[in-house]
């Protein structure tokens, strides 16, 4: 499940720019998210998409719509 | 439990696999080591479902399930193939009762020229052959397939790891 989704098209994500908005360390995130800092890494990085669940509850977790965080283009 | 203990605890039970299968050979009793390994699957699962520090996500799960599925791909080819190959030998062999290849003397007969061993020819010149020995070395096929079973998840496991950013580091890394 990697960035591009081979219609040329890629997932991206603001990630990082909320978490430095809220000065979150990707290991907090993780933590708060149940995940590893890894799979925080690599989303930010565009090495993994994250399921559609874990989409959910990073965009709760910063208060705000989906569509501001994941942005596909 | 702590992951590391149960590290410690794949390792004792590693250790007692390989003294029962040096006991099961001794004995010539394969029940001991196939009833030995499932008791310590079982015994290592019961362990590792009680493992607090575990941490899988889904990304980890992601690359577990792809590595899984690409090993499975290429051993059933690799295993059908084998077998293909076996079942022709198979199809080909002659008919019962096996008999080593005659010589001059009575049909069915070892060759005496072979130089072998009265000690390993039954009563009546015949080795004795009860299958036994052929699955003997089926035996030693399948452990070369399992291994290479191994082998490959281990190298898929590698691969997917790394496309999805197992290694990746970042500023954050210090």
């Amino acid at each position: 499940m990697p960035g591009n989704t081979g219609s040329g098209k890629q997932m991206k994500n603001r990630i990082k720019v909320f978490r430095a908005m809220n000065d979150l360390t990707q290991e907090a995130l993780a933590n708060e998210l149940g995940v590893t800092r890894q799979t925080i890494l690599a989303i930010e990085k565009g090495k993994y998409d994250p399921s559609l669940e874990l989409a959910f509850k990073i965009a709760r977790y910063f208060g705000v719509g989906m569509d501001e965080i994941f942005i596909y283009e | 439990m702590k992951q590391n203990f149960f590290y410690i605890l794949a390792g004792i039970a590693g250790l007692v696999e390989v003294c029962l299968f040096y006991l099961s050979v001794e004995f010539s009793n394969p029940m001991l080591i196939t009833i030995g390994f499932i008791a310590g699957v079982l015994l290592l699962y019961i362990a590792y479902r009680r493992v607090s520090d575990r941490q899988v996500d889904e990304r980890l799960a992601l690359i577990n399930q792809k590595a899984g599925m690409a090993t499975f791909m290429v051993f059933w080819v690799i295993f059908f193939a084998t077998s293909l190959g076996s079942a022709v030998i198979g199809l080909g062999a002659p008919r019962f009762p096996h008999h080593l290849p005659s010589g001059k003397g009575e049909p069915g007969l070892p060759d005496r020229s072979m130089n072998i061993p009265d000690s390993v020819l039954g009563s009546g010149g015949h080795i004795p052959d009860n299958g036994s020995i052929r699955l003997g070395y089926f035996g030693y096929m399948q452990l070369a397939f399992l291994f290479l079973m191994f082998f490959l998840y281990v190298g898929f496991r590698v691969y997917y790891a790394r496309k999805y950013g197992e290694w990746e580091t970042d500023e954050e890394q210090d």
